[in-house]
């Protein structure tokens, strides 16, 4: 048995899926005994198969998992169920059991072949019902108890395996907030009282930062941040891999992250109005998305292809003008990105970095404010941290400046255009 | 979970009825025998009594050489059914598997009539019968389960179908394989239809240690199916090798299904009514739910049988027709019960 310092599960490197594409890359994390880890991320981000991974339900394809300091995939079925416990979402068992019944059978890797259960099996199963509330319900048919009621009967059947592991897979979906409340306040008291180590999947972001001791965030089946709560949950994260925009303000009271996301509205018809933006090293993306949702018809250059700005430019299907990374603007490209820039009702300038690269750009949108184009400039950075060019990209922008409206961020960006 | 005492009632009411209807069945038919000469006539046999006064030596012949051994092997088949019914249905998760209705006895039976029709019935057809039947029922149930797999479980209507391909295609295999058997057909097809007539001891014995060995079998599975009932992933998860589990199991269901048809023919229905009723008494769970199956079949085979053997004496009914008769609604009524919580589901 590893010490209390040891972790109880170690992912390393697991790569798997089900054939074709893996569906979880290279993840590596760790859970310490009475530690509660949350994975998060959008559907589809491979919590479920890295779940499945860990409770010997599927093989990686390469990496290796390690609970309490041993293979899963190395020993019987019956042995791994005495160190892993698994709440699935839901179960429909196929006959009638009573709750008793069927929280005995989380026993079942500790009975012999013929055995009922001593009455040590019995007291665990007492045990693990009183710990979820259904002790009242042991002699009730299991297809007759609620949605929250059944949930915390399959519970009391994982708790009754009495592992140092256990894996929940969304226990709360479907149950109402008193019943969340509840599930999840088990889960922490078993993490506490009995250094009983937890790897869960939740969908609530503000429930998982309120129950969690560390979050894992997945994406497209990677690790993209793990951490306290409070520096995963934040709005860039929420923006890159769910693309929603939120506000993740700091509770008073708790201190703990708290997610606000806007009241859900009709996504605006196209407008017929045409925007041009600026960027360059990722500045310009986060506006892509946005400026489309406004309704604007969006395009973007001159852009260096590779840069994040391009890749994004090309997923949203923007009009664009691209030229080969690390390579200057020649004449044609810009243009072409002058003609984009004149059929533009708006221009906005990114606080990219400029060096003798993409100066041009910066004499476009100088061009098109002479010529009247209404522009604005995001200003997060100044330009002194980000002219490469010895001081003539510090004196165009100085001249953009009295052309143009400054916004000091992406929010006051939306609001001028708006 | 009904309580233990409640239980060992069950189990004492189902001996009993079982017992009855042993004595019914030996007392019934061209001859009457008094349930109290049988009685005598055990002790005689058991050497506790001499022989008892007022009893013709006939009876005796009769009871022994006749009516024991036909309800004997009714009752060794009636457990072989329903037992396979029950680990069937555990195994597929469906309430409403039987060997017949999945189509394993009529595998079994194509394997059997292949060795009849081709070996004749000497001494290669006693041995070669059950083993010939054991292939077919085996290649059988591998085959419904791979077809009415999808997904998790297996669902109703997919199993009904697949069992209704599968024995679509047995029967007309069978149906080749005996217009190849000439006089011998009357004889298949009666058979066929699920017949105990006139076998004595030696089908018993020869039969008795196969499904012996199935119901051991199927006790060492019970607790592992209820793990099964709450489907593939979690049994794995509650500590069950599924695939091995999975393949056992089939392996002993076609054992004791093979079993039952290579003596008795097709006999539908005891291994789908059985363990329902039962569950319905002791509860869902395997362990409790095979005593009561192995009291049960045997008495509703050898109720059946006797109705067979009486209701339009000195005609004989096949005792398949009789169980399908009673079967049959029971059947159509489940059906329907499951299409609508199905429906209640979805």
């Amino acid at each position: 048995m590893p010490g209390p310092e040891e972790p109880a599960l170690v992912i390393d490197g697991v790569t798997s899926g089900y054939g074709g594409e893996p569906v979880v890359r290279g993840v590596s994390l760790s859970v310490r005994p009475g530690e509660v880890v949350g994975l998060v991320g959008p559907n589809g981000s491979g919590k479920t198969t890295l779940v499945r991974v860990v409770s010997r339900a599927l093989r990686p394809r390469s990496g290796r998992v390690l609970v309490m300091g041993r293979d899963p995939y190395g020993m019987t079925a019956r042995d791994s169920a005495r160190l892993i416990a698994v709440v699935p979402q839901d179960l429909q068992p196929a006959f009638s059991y009573t709750v008793l019944e069927f929280v005995l059978m989380g026993r079942s890797p500790y009975l012999s072949r013929f055995g009922g259960g001593d009455p040590n099996d019995w007291a665990r199963a007492r045990e693990a019902m009183a710990a979820t509330s259904v002790q009242h319900l042991a002699d009730r048919p299991i297809e007759e108890l609620s949605g929250g009621e059944r949930r915390r009967a399959i519970l009391a059947q994982a708790l009754a395996q009495e592992a140092p592991l256990l894996l929940l897979d969304e226990p709360t979906t479907h149950l109402d907030l008193r019943h969340t409340v509840d599930v999840l306040s088990i889960v922490r008291g078993l993490a506490e009282r009995r250094g009983v180590a937890v790897l869960a999947i939740l969908h609530d972001l503000n429930l998982a930062a309120a129950t969690c001791d560390r979050l894992v965030a997945l994406h497209r089946g990677c690790v993209v941040a793990e951490g306290p709560p409070e520096t995963v949950v934040t709005a860039d994260l929420l923006r890159n891999i769910w693309g929603i925009e939120a506000a993740v303000e700091t509770n008073d009271i708790t201190g703990l992250p708290s997610v606000q996301v806007g009241p859900p509205r009709a996504a605006p018809l196209p407008i017929g109005r045409r925007a041009h933006l600026i960027g360059g090293a990722g500045r310009g993306a986060p506006l892509m998305r946005r400026l489309t949702e406004q309704g604007f018809e969006v395009s973007a250059g001159v852009l260096h292809a590779t840069d994040t700005d391009a890749v994004v430019a090309e997923r949203l299907n923007l009009l664009r003008v691209s030229v080969p990374p690390f390579s200057e603007i020649d004449p044609e490209s810009a243009a072409e990105c002058r003609a984009l820039i004149r059929e533009a009702d708006l221009i906005v300038v990114c606080d990219a970095p400029y060096g003798p690269g993409n100066l041009v750009n910066l004499e476009l949108a100088i061009e098109a404010a002479r010529a009247g184009t209404r522009t604005i400039l995001l200003e997060q950075v100044s330009i002194e941290e980000r002219d490469f060019t010895g001081g003539r990209a510090t004196a165009l922008w100085s001249e953009l400046r009295v052309l143009a409206r400054v916004a000091p961020s992406y929010e006051d960006v939306a609001i001028f255009v708006g | 979970m009904i309580a233990p005492r409640r239980y060992r009632r069950v189990l004492v009411g189902l001996a009993l009825l079982f017992a009855g209807s042993v004595l019914l069945a030996v007392a019934l038919g061209a001859v009457w025998i008094s349930p109290w000469s049988t009685l005598r006539l055990f002790a005689w046999k058991l050497r506790l009594t001499s022989y008892p006064a007022g009893v013709p030596r006939s009876t005796e012949v009769i009871l022994f050489q006749l009516r024991l051994p036909r309800v004997a092997l009714a009752a060794v088949v009636g457990v072989a059914l329903a037992s396979a019914g029950m680990l069937f249905q555990g195994l597929f998760r469906n309430p409403l598997a039987d060997p017949a209705i999945i189509g394993v006895s009529s595998g079994a039976a194509l394997g059997a009539v292949i060795v009849i029709v081709f070996f004749g019935a000497g001494t290669l057809a006693a041995f070669g019968v059950p083993i010939a039947a054991f292939a077919g029922a085996l290649v059988t149930a591998f085959l419904v389960y791979r077809l009415a797999r999808i997904g998790p479980a297996v669902h109703v209507a997919t199993l009904l179908l697949a069992g209704i391909a599968v024995a679509a295609l047995i029967s007309s295999l069978m149906s080749l394989v005996m217009s190849f058997s000439g006089q011998q057909i009357r004889d298949i097809y009666a058979w066929l239809l699920g017949g105990l007539v006139g076998q004595g001891w030696r089908s018993v014995a020869v039969v008795t240690p196969l499904v012996a060995i199935g119901v051991a079998a199927a006790a060492l599975s019970a607790h592992d199916l209820n793990l099964m009932s709450l489907g593939e992933e979690r049994a794995a998860q509650l500590g069950v090798e599924v695939d091995r589990f999975k393949r056992r199991s089939i392996a002993i269901g076609a054992l004791l299904a093979a079993s039952a048809v290579s003596v008795a023919g097709v006999i539908g229905f005891v291994g789908l009514m059985t363990p329902h009723l039962l569950r319905l008494l002791v509860g869902s769970d395997h362990r409790r739910l095979l005593p009561a199956v192995l009291l049960g079949g045997p008495t509703l085979l050898v109720l059946a049988d006797l109705v067979a053997r009486t209701a339009l004496a000195p005609q004989e009914l096949p005792v398949g027709v009789v169980t399908a008769l009673i079967g049959g609604p029971f059947f159509l009524f489940l059906l329907r019960r499951e299409g609508r919580t199905a429906g209640a589901r979805a």
